[in-house]
């Protein structure tokens, strides 16, 4: 059964991986499709196709790829820790916090690198959001959460907007990733997302277990002898980092977070030993989906990634908003 | 203190910081020469600056403050809940897509239909709010979360259009959609003040009916309240209220949240004294906003929606925090 079910999540995630590059290697600014790529692969390795392959679309699509394993699993964390089908990054404000740690990374060059500086911002605005719902004394309350999440990434957008105002040249650095931007991202950004994204996700799969136990609500999971609060703070810290670094590379990209649990889900049910692994899958695909669209929509123009996956995942959010019992 | 001193006092702090804002800008203008250029009297006066830029400024963001906070208002009694606010259920990013989608899809049309475009956004929000909170019963708590959802996509439509229209002068929307009142002057004051001052006046006019709707919806219906009809005209009175402002000022956050609450602290909960007291409040609040923002950084200015933000962010946590044990779904 359970071999059964991870064949079918390998398979799905691989047909979703395998689209999405596709679409990928056919979008893109340059005049080559993916024709000119195979050849480029096959043929004697020189060419403009290769170098785009190599140094352009590849790092892209890498990063892409890594940054819906991260956003998704970081989604996936809150959902269980909060047990809300509603919580994601951004609706708790935790993007917008890391997006603040960016600002004070410009404005402080050097006093940490901008990567933990946005981490530790995200931290700082996940506990807050937490604590207003709650969670901290054990029992978070749905509406407050969501509530308090909007007004924690509202009062974040703010300082965030309020450097548009100091320094021009700022400006222009910041606005970049209000939206959520890959476009020129290569292979040092991969290198800096892997670095960390990859150690915490493999701590999140660590974490499958305890994330169960917490998917049984208080109660249940009391009974068999588990402190919720433990995995609430460790699944905190956690989707704090994988949010974080994220954030620093790529801008705060919103719904990915919300979308590809709820997709895993479907797919493979609720046991996160396979879930988790599922949603990165579903993540990466997800977000390839929306970086060949971003590529693809306006060509020769581009749209950031981040608008695409907002145009997919708000509508979503508000469907599940409109259906969801547990909030009766 | 009797309530109607405190509105008495509430109108003189509006005036105070009206005045205030006035001196404040880049350019410092001492209080005797304000005084002189509003009234006409003898000595120095700065014409220009005062009676061209910052009064208009400064009574655009009264009326507005003020529509604002009674758009609050309403919607929170109506939907008899604390958290409500024309920003939390969408009403605000509504009007803001109306707006951007009637300038940037139709770069011709002239500004004075652009109240008209908020009007049709922020009718569809409320639209939407009101048929699931009448016809489908839904909870006042689980109404918020659907506008934040609302709000949310409209903003995602808001950027993509922000991002594909061709040829689109961004950086203006950029400011108007923080909650500006950057290059705004007479004519939009003259286009706005006419239907504000009567729609005020028909929410005044309603008060008693508010106070009715707060009671519940059975102890409205006894007393021969046609609940649903109310609640119609009042939330079409609050999306109207909400639209024009933010046709003039872009979406300027927590206004709408948090006068409101600061009325019913100081005059309790009866319209008749709740309503005018939220209305000078909002004013007051977004006149300072505005005003603070012209002097942190001269000569740039801070949007007053940003620093509107600052301040009701964690007003509203706070707001959160104390009626933990009310809003549970």
């Amino acid at each position: 059964m359970m071999v059964q079910r991870l064949s079918i999540s390998a398979l799905t995630g691989t047909i979703i991986l395998a689209g999405a590059v596709f679409s990928l290697a056919t979008g893109g600014r340059a005049d080559v499709g993916a024709a000119e790529i195979w050849q480029a692969l096959t043929g004697p390795g020189q060419g403009v196709a290769l170098t785009i392959l190599q140094d352009i679309r590849l790092p892209r699509s890498l990063a892409a790829g890594l940054l819906g394993m991260t956003l998704g699993v970081s989604g996936l964390i809150l959902q269980t820790i909060t047990l809300n089908p509603l919580a994601s990054p951004a609706i708790l404000g935790i993007n917008q916090g890391a997006a603040v740690g960016m600002i004070g990374a410009l404005i402080w060059p050097g006093l940490l690198a901008p990567e933990w500086l946005s981490i530790a911002a995200a931290l700082v605005a996940g506990f807050v959001t937490f604590a207003i719902s709650g969670g901290l004394a054990g029992r978070i309350d749905p509406m407050r959460l969501v509530l308090g999440g909007v007004a924690v990434g509202t009062f974040a957008y703010a300082a965030v907007r309020f450097t548009f105002t100091l320094d021009d040249v700022l400006a222009q650095q910041v606005l970049r990733w209000t939206v959520g931007d890959i476009a020129d991202l290569r292979w040092s950004a991969v290198v800096r997302l892997a670095a960390i994204g990859l150690p915490a996700l493999a701590l999140s799969f660590a974490l499958a277990h305890r994330l169960n136990l917490m998917a049984l609500g208080p109660v249940g999971s009391q009974s068999l002898g588990h402190d919720p609060r433990l995995t609430l703070i460790l699944g905190l810290i956690l989707a704090a980092v994988l949010c974080g670094v994220s954030v620093s590379v790529a801008g705060p990209i919103a719904f990915i977070g919300l979308i590809a649990p709820h997709i895993a889900r479907r797919l493979i049910g609720g046991d996160h030993r396979g879930l988790m692994p599922t949603t990165a899958l579903c993540g990466a695909g997800v977000m390839l989906l929306a970086d060949g669209f971003s590529k693809w929509l306006l060509a020769p123009l581009e749209a950031p990634v981040g608008v695409i996956s907002a145009l997919i995942g708000a509508p979503w959010f508000l469907w599940l908003t409109l259906r969801a019992k547990e909030l009766h | 203190m009797r309530p109607g001193t405190l509105i008495a006092l509430l109108g003189l702090a509006l005036a105070a910081t009206l005045c205030w804002s006035l001196m404040v800008g880049a350019v410092p203008v001492r209080i005797g020469v304000v005084l002189n250029t509003l009234f006409g009297l003898d000595g120095p006066r700065q014409d220009f600056i005062i009676t061209r830029s910052r009064l208009p400024r400064g009574l655009l963001a009264a009326l507005t403050g003020g529509a604002l906070a009674l758009s609050g208002a309403i919607i929170q009694t109506i939907l008899r809940n604390d958290l409500a606010s024309p920003k939390i259920i969408g009403i605000n990013a509504g009007a803001a897509l109306g707006v951007l989608t009637a300038s940037l899809l139709l770069p011709k049309l002239s500004a004075s239909y652009l109240p008209l475009a908020a009007a049709v956004g922020a009718a569809l929000a409320a639209g939407l709010v009101f048929l699931l909170f009448e016809l489908r019963a839904v909870s006042s708590a689980r109404l918020i979360l659907i506008g934040v959802a609302l709000g949310l996509f409209f903003e995602a439509i808001v950027d993509f259009l922000l991002i594909t229209v061709p040829g689109a002068a961004v950086s203006g929307p950029l400011i108007w959609l923080t909650g500006s009142l950057w290059e705004r002057g007479w004519p939009e004051l003259s286009l706005i003040w006419l239907p504000l001052t009567v729609l005020f006046a028909i929410t005044g006019l309603l008060s008693y009916r508010l106070d009715l709707l707060r009671l519940g919806r059975a102890q409205a219906v006894g007393l021969g309240v046609r609940v649903r009809r109310e609640r119609l005209v009042l939330l079409t009175l609050a999306t109207m209220l909400a639209a024009l402002s933010v046709s003039v000022v872009g979406v300027m956050g927590f206004v709408g949240l948090m006068a409101p609450h600061l009325a019913r602290a100081l005059v309790g909960w009866r319209h008749r004294l709740l309503l005018p007291a939220a209305g000078l409040i909002g004013a007051i609040l977004v006149t300072f906003a505005d005003a603070t923002g012209r002097i942190i950084a001269p000569p740039a200015e801070i949007s007053a929606g940003i620093l509107t933000a600052f301040i009701g962010a964690p007003f509203f946590i706070v707001i959160l925090w104390r009626n933990r044990r009310e809003v549970q779904p």
